[in-house]
């Protein structure tokens, strides 16, 4: 695997730490599925700082695993819905992350 | 009531997407001046506002408050003052207290909106990490933020429950006079 270059500055990355560790604490007083929410807008947040500054292929896979406009919509009033979607762009970043790992075989669909 | 206040009322949304244009000191009075007249259990005064405009406490602000998805010009947090509480004998569990947080953040909204400017509370921060980001004394506890800014063009659209259900009515909100016996478990 090529040596991984530096995608974060940082103010980026003590930004995402800080929301990591006070989702952590808010999350106790908020409805249990608002966590899945809360991870979702960091991944988000980490994929837009660093989408410039990645490889070609990692470039492709956060370009494939962004999350549709809907997912919002779906996490209020269609949790199966939204449970499915995420299982899709998980699928789609096991993919990437097989192939990204140069695993042997192929990943299965 | 005059209709102009009516169509504030109707119009005004909370608003997650704002620009960096800053907003003019004499709005923020304005809004703070609102908040003032916001009706007060017993009209004891017991909610303090805590005013940000500068930057980079506004940056700090937001880091440690995963809801605010805004990057606001201005935030103003609402504070129970403790000591108040205590002075005016309120037990710190009356629901008045946080009846107070709503009137006085309602009314800041809505006094934004007449001003052209938007709005949005957050009510998901780390209370104790705003406690220090503020230098809050230690009477003071923040219960709610409320983010300024002009919104953004292209802003994300309000969240919708119920997918494409109408909208909630007033009536399906309202039941007139006494609820049938019927109803009694």
């Amino acid at each position: 695997m090529p040596e991984s270059p530096g995608v974060l500055t940082e103010d980026e990355a003590v930004e995402l730490f800080a929301y990591l560790l006070t989702s952590a604490r808010t999350q106790l007083d908020e409805p249990p599925d608002y966590a899945s929410m809360r991870l979702l807008t960091a991944a988000e947040s980490l994929r837009d700082r660093i989408a410039g500054r990645v490889s070609p292929e990692v470039a492709a896979m956060l370009e494939a695993t962004v999350a549709p406009s809907s997912f919002a919509q779906e996490h209020v009033n269609d949790f199966e819905a939204y449970a499915r979607s995420l299982d899709e762009l998980c699928a789609i970043l096991a993919r990437n992350l097989v192939a990204r790992a140069e695993l042997e075989g192929q990943a299965d669909d | 009531m005059t209709d102009g206040m009516l169509e504030l009322i109707r119009t005004r949304r909370v608003i997650r997407a704002m620009s960096d244009r800053p907003i003019p000191l004499q709005d923020l009075e304005k809004i703070l001046e609102a908040g003032r007249w916001a009706p007060a259990g017993g009209n004891q005064r017991v909610v303090r506002f805590a005013a940000v405009r500068d930057p980079k406490t506004l940056e700090v602000l937001r880091q440690v408050s995963p809801g605010m998805l805004q990057r606001p010009a201005a935030v103003i947090v609402l504070c129970l003052d403790h000591e108040a509480i205590r002075a005016n004998e309120i037990s710190e569990r009356d629901p008045v207290l946080f009846v107070d947080i709503g009137t006085t953040m309602q009314t800041m909204l809505l006094a934004a909106h007449a001003l052209g400017i938007g709005s949005g509370p957050v009510t998901s921060f780390a209370h104790e990490a705003v406690r220090v980001v503020l230098n809050l004394p230690r009477d003071l506890t923040p219960e709610l933020m409320v983010c300024f800014g002009y919104a953004e063009k292209g802003a994300r659209q309000p969240l919708i429950r119920g997918g494409g259900a109408p909208r909630v009515t007033w009536q399906d909100l309202t039941h007139w006079e006494r609820y049938p016996q019927s109803l009694q478990s």
